[in-house]
C-alpha cells in the first residue's frame, strides 16, 4: 500500500491530535494533507519515538501520534524497551516500513531481509502491537488506538515511493521554525509558558538620581 | 555519594523546576538514584542509552515540563548524536547532569577516557558546562544551569565531581 493513500486515510480522524514527524517524503505529504503547528517535524533518526515519549509525558492529557519510519526506530531500538515498560497511554506510535532508506536509491533496510519490528514491540512489553498491509486494516486499527487509553504499536507495510508536489507547494520552514511554531501553539493552546519572556530591567536604584543636575 | 549532598541535588533540581528524571544508571551515583525513585514529586524514567534519554528530556521540556538527563559523563559520547539534532537542527535544549570519571585522581584504569575526552567534546559542541567540585556550589549551580537552557535554547551541563560524588 502507498504512505500517502494511508495518511489521506488518517488525517480525517485527527482533529486535536499532535503528530510528531520524521524524516523523508512522509514530510511533504503531511504538510499537504496537515499543515498545522500541531505537527512537529524531527529530523533526528533514533531521535524521533523518544521526543514523542516525552511530549507525551509532559502533556498527559493530549494524544501525541509518532509518525516514524523503519530506518529511524533501526537506529535506537532500545526506545521499544522504555516504552514496553512505561507504557504512555496517550501515544501511538506509527512505523512507516518501506523496507528501505528512500531517499539513498532505496537501499534496503533490516526490515527487507528477516527483521519484524511488530514482534520486537511485542516481545518488548507493548501489548498493542500490530502489522498492517492495507489501507482498510490500517484505518480499522488507526480508529481502535484513537479511542483505546494504551499505547499502540503500528507498522504499516508500504511500498516505496512518495507524493510529489510542486515546489511552491512543498513545506518551507526548516527545524528551528518548526520548534518556535510548536512551542507557541502549545503555550496558547496549554496556557504554559516554555521559553520565558524577556526579563524587563525596571528595577529602581536605592538612592535616585536626578539626572538634570549631573554635567555629563 | 554522602546523603547530604544526594539531598542538595534533590533540593536544587525542586527549586529549579525539575520535575523528571530521565537516568541511565553510573556508579558515583548510585546514592542518589533510590532517593529520587523513591520521591512522589518526580517522575524516573530509566532508559537504555543516553542517545533515547536526551530525546526523551528535550521532548519533556518542550512539552513544558522540566526534565534532566542524569548520566556519567562517559554518556555524551553516546548522546553526542541526537545532542547535535537537537541543538543544533531543532535548537530544543537539554539539561544534563552527569558525573565526572576520569577527574583528576581517578582510581580506576577504565575511567581515564572519560576524563580525557569530555571537556572537548563540550567544547566541540559549544556547550556551556560547570564543574561543581563543592557541596555549597551545587544547588546554585543546578538552578542556574537549568534555567539557562530556557533562555539560550541550548544545551547546558553540571559535572559533578570532588567531594560531591565521593
Amino acid at each position: 500500500m502507498k504512505r500517502f493513500d494511508c495518511l489521506k486515510s488518517l488525517v480525517p480522524m485527527l482533529s486535536d491530535e499532535i503528530a510528531v514527524i520524521s524524516l523523508g517524503g512522509q514530510i511533504d505529504e503531511w504538510h499537504n494533507l496537515r499543515p498545522s503547528p500541531k505537527n512537529m517535524y524531527i529530523k533526528g533518526m533514533g531521535a524521533v519515538i523518544p521526543f514523542a515519549f516525552g511530549l507525551s509525558v509532559a502533556l498527559p492529557n493530549r494524544k501525541i501520534i509518532c509518525s516514524d519510519t523503519d530506518g529511524s526506530l533501526l537506529l535506537d531500538m532500545g526506545i521499544l524497551a522504555t516504552l514496553g515498560n512505561e507504557r504512555p497511554k496517550n501515544l501511538i506510535v506509527m512505523i512507516l516500513d518501506n523496507e528501505c532508506y528512500e531517499t539513498i536509491a532505496e537501499h534496503p533496510t533490516h526490515t527487507s531481509k528477516n527483521v519484524d519490528l511488530a514482534k520486537m514491540a511485542e516481545g518488548a512489553g507493548i501489548k498493542n502491537s500490530f502489522t498492517v498491509k492495507t489501507v482498510a486494516e490500517f484505518k480499522e486499527k488507526m480508529e481502535r488506538a484513537l479511542k483505546l487509553d494504551e499505547l499502540s504499536f503500528l507498522v504499516l507495510k508500504l511500498e516505496p515511493g512518495s507524493q510529489s508536489f510542486p515546489e511552491e507547494e512543498r513545506k518551507r520552514t526548516d527545524g528551528v521554525e518548526d520548534k518556535y511554531n510548536f512551542v507557541r501553539y502549545l503555550e496558547e493552546s496549554e496556557g504554559i509558558t516554555i521559553f520565558p519572556r524577556e526579563q524587563k530591567s525596571i528595577r529602581k536604584i536605592e538612592a535616585e538620581h536626578n539626572w538634570h543636575n549631573t554635567k555629563l | 555519594m554522602k546523603d547530604s549532598s544526594v539531598k542538595l541535588v534533590i533540593e536544587g533540581l525542586k527549586e529549579a523546576g525539575v520535575n523528571t528524571i530521565v537516568t541511565l544508571p553510573d556508579s558515583r551515583f548510585k546514592e542518589l538514584y533510590p532517593a529520587l525513585a523513591a520521591d512522589p514529586y518526580f517522575r524516573y524514567i530509566p532508559v537504555t542509552n543516553e542517545g533515547e534519554g536526551v530525546a526523551i528530556a528535550a521532548g519533556v521540556m518542550l512539552g513544558g515540563r522540566g526534565a534532566v538527563m542524569l548520566m556519567e559523563n562517559s554518556g555524551l559520547r553516546v548522546a553526542i548524536e541526537s545532542l547535535s539534532r537537537l541543538g543544533y537542527t531543532h535548537e530544543i535544549p537539554v539539561f544534563m547532569i552527569m558525573s565526572y570519571v576520569g577527574d583528576i585522581g581517578e582510581k580506576n584504569w577504565w575511567g581515564i577516557c572519560h576524563g580525557l575526552n569530555m571537556e572537548p567534546l563540550l567544547e566541540a559542541m559549544r556547550i556551556p558546562y560547570t564543574i561543581v567540585r563543592k557541596d555549597e556550589e551545587i544547588k546554585d549551580t543546578i538552578i542556574r544551569s537549568k534555567h539557562h537552557t530556557a533562555v539560550s535554547k541550548y544545551h547546558v551541563a553540571v559535572v559533578l565531581s570532588g567531594e560531591v560524588t565521593e
